[in-house]
């Protein structure tokens, strides 16, 4: 899930206790963990993989152990990258493992918790989301199961922090190794003992469970996603615009700026070096007033909406009711969620499509990714350059976008050979997230977000500044004028935007700010910077992941379509303009 | 009858699931009470509730799947 990467926990003191913090995907295991943990947490990726986890310390009168968030799984088959991380991590040893069920879905719950009673580790359990179960009308005797087991168990609300000191108290106690339980059939044995410990009694159907159904009937469904899709482009387009009118232009103009200006001019006599730092693409004013300024509301408000959905348990619902579409541009609907994710970075998308879906499915959700959808920084620039011209212009870009999705991917799932596979799918609960925990992973993308684009962007604008106020601009825009100003119609300058839009897709819309356009214009130069290139972090995820071919072949492609749409785009447009 | 065929809030009992790993591991197998809650349009999956969980599962899987209506 992120593009960044950082060391485990180096200053680990020796012979500190470790805990592995397993259990299924969406049991809670993320809150529990910040739950157990204080703010020292890191995110790290594991060795030769890009599955990512997180470590962090417990603490308990003066003691302290290593707790590893193991990524999510089902089992311990490998049958995905993760488990195979998950298996490694088990042999290279654990001194307790908390594993983590889900009060309403023990069932399938507990074939995890036999695979891991193969282990010769001492093991607690964990019952979480026991308030949902008791929403559902469910209730578990806890001591029963813990005697089937043959382990501790602890019932949890992590989100409501209800079982967590107890749980915390009981990691620092000895746990000795219990034998493993004896199981012929584990389908039937997991059935039997979830049967015999649970009881299930009609409640009147919470909010919640309804809103559920109704997530995934068509007649309902579509139109809750009309909303949520409205809602979710208010809060990003509107709330950016706000944060940017009220606050950050504001302190970027009337202070940074004229501080910065000030300050350098009062320094350095008039020289092409001052021109470089304070100029008309002055380094120190635009690496401050691009990314914070212009971009960064946007990329905080979509993780902001994204986090909040993806925690809620909406996502799997959205697949389930875009199934049928996705079919036809052969994948199942469950590939909504990297395309969303997508618009989000690209990086963390491709990523994320490891643990599902077989190659084909990859290469085509990758390629679509990487060619057509543009990621926040770029939304932002966009809306930065159309949203105060005219709506229309912005829509028709993202109009553009998603119709060469629909043509590439039906083009994609013609050429590649093979079927898609049936979708399977476990609802999630439909939840309100945790405040705490959202709070944390936003600013976990947030600083990612810094890291990853504040040197790229600086070199990017640097190079900018240098271009521009040596004059070597003037000889490349020469170079460059039968495409930029011939085919596309722009003005020689804007052949900067194709340079910088080498560094990172959304440079090659920020220097079209700086010029006069006209509306075809920019319109123009969005459909190229649309397409143009995959940024260079996005390329190397590709050449890991897939093969060199590939992701030249993808990136040709993308390239190939900047023109080409791009000047189609501007020849129609004067037409009827 | 198999199972995609099924009725909207009609309880079935499925009698013969094809061996698919996926629905093993999911839980989806002979014997198992289910109810219909909602099929998605074009070729999309059938949505069934066991118990109090919610699965969706493939049109082309679900019509391999023999159920048997129940009261
Ligand atoms: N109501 C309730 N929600 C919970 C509880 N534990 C976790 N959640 C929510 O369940 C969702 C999934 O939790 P998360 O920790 O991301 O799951 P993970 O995939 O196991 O890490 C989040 O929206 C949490 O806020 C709980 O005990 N009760």
């Amino acid at each position: 899930m992120d593009c960044h990467q950082t060391k485990p926990l180096g200053n680990r003191p020796e012979g500190i206790k470790r805990i592995l913090l397993m259990g299924n995907p969406n049991v809670g295991k993320s809150v529990i963990f910040n739950r157990l943990t204080g703010l020292d947490v890191v995110t790290a990726n594991y060795t030769g993989t890009t599955v990512t986890y997180h470590e962090g310390l417990v603490r308990f009168q003066g003691n302290q152990a290593l707790l590893i968030d193991v990524p999510g799984i089902y089992g311990l088959n490998a049958q995905s990258k993760a488990e195979e991380v998950a298996v490694e991590m088990l042999n290279s040893g654990a001194d307790l493992i908390v594993c983590v069920l889900d009060a309403t879905h023990l069932e399938r719950n507990l074939h995890l918790a036999f695979d891991l009673q193969t282990y010769d580790i001492p093991t607690l359990y964990v019952l979480n989301l026991s308030d949902v179960a008791k929403r559902k009308g469910i209730t578990i005797d806890v001591h029963l199961l813990s005697k089937y087991l043959n382990a501790p168990v602890f019932e949890t609300v992590a989100v409501k922090n209800i079982g967590i000191d107890i749980l915390k108290e009981s990691l620092f106690k000895p746990h000795p190794v219990k034998p493993a339980l004896k199981i012929l059939d584990r389908h039937e044995k997991s059935q039997e003992i979830t049967e015999n410990v649970t009881q299930e009694h009609d409640v009147e159907i919470g909010f919640l469970e309804r809103l559920s159904e109704w997530c995934i009937k068509p007649r309902t469904g579509i139109p809750i996603l009309i909303i949520v899709l409205l809602a979710a482009l208010g809060i990003i387009v509107g709330g950016g615009k706000g944060l940017r009118a009220l606050i950050l232009l504001p302190l970027v103009n009337n202070y940074y700026i004229p501080f910065m200006t000030n300050l350098i001019e009062g320094i350095i006599p008039e020289s092409v070096f001052r021109n470089v730092l304070v100029g008309e693409f002055g380094v120190l004013i635009k690496v401050i007033e691009w990314p914070f300024a212009l971009i960064l509301p946007y990329v905080f408000l979509f993780y902001v909406v994204f986090s909040f959905l993806e925690d809620s348990g909406y996502l799997p619902r959205l697949g389930v009711l875009m199934d049928g579409i996705f079919r036809k541009i052969g994948l199942p609907g469950n590939n909504i969620i990297p395309f969303i994710l997508g618009y989000g970075c690209a990086v963390p998308a491709i990523l994320g499509t490891r643990a599902s879906g077989s190659r084909r499915e990859r290469i085509i959700v990758v390629s679509l990714i990487s060619i057509a959808v543009p990621c926040t920084a770029q939304t932002g620039a966009f809306i930065t350059l159309l949203g105060d011209r005219s709506i229309f212009a912005l829509a028709f870009v993202y109009f553009i976008s998603f119709l060469t999705i629909l043509l590439a991917g039906l083009l994609l799932n013609r050429l590649l050979k093979g079927k898609s596979r049936p979708l399977i799918l476990e609802l999630p609960n439909l939840l309100m997230p945790d405040f705490k925990t959202l709070s944390k992973k936003i600013w976990i993308k947030m600083k990612h977000f810094i890291y990853e684009a504040q040197v790229p962007m600086f070199l990017g604008i640097l190079l900018a500044a240098f271009l521009v106020e040596t004059g070597m601009m003037n000889t490349i825009g020469t170079f460059l004028e039968p495409l930029v100003v011939g085919w596309l119609d722009l003005p020689k300058e804007a052949s900067l935007s194709l340079i910088l839009g080498v560094v990172r897709r959304e440079l090659a819309v920020m220097p079209l700010l700086e010029m006069n356009l006209t509306t075809v214009q920019l319109i123009t130069g969005s459909v190229v910077a649309l397409f143009y290139l995959p940024c260079i972090s996005v390329f190397v995820i590709l050449v890991k992941e897939f093969k060199v071919k590939i992701a030249l072949l993808i990136a040709l492609s993308t390239f190939v379509l900047a023109f080409a749409m791009g000047g189609i785009v501007q020849i129609l447009l004067n037409l009827v303009m | 009858m198999h199972l995609y065929a099924g009725k909207k809030h009609q309880k079935y009992i499925l009698n013969d699931c094809p061996n698919d790993s996926l629905l093993n591991a999911i839980g989806v197998r002979n014997g198992l009470e289910v109810s219909v809650v909602t099929k998605q349009p074009i070729g999309g999956p059938i949505i069934i509730r066991v118990k109090k969980r919610e699965i969706a599962i493939d049109k082309s899987l679900a019509c391999l799947i023999t159920a048997k209506a129940v009261n």
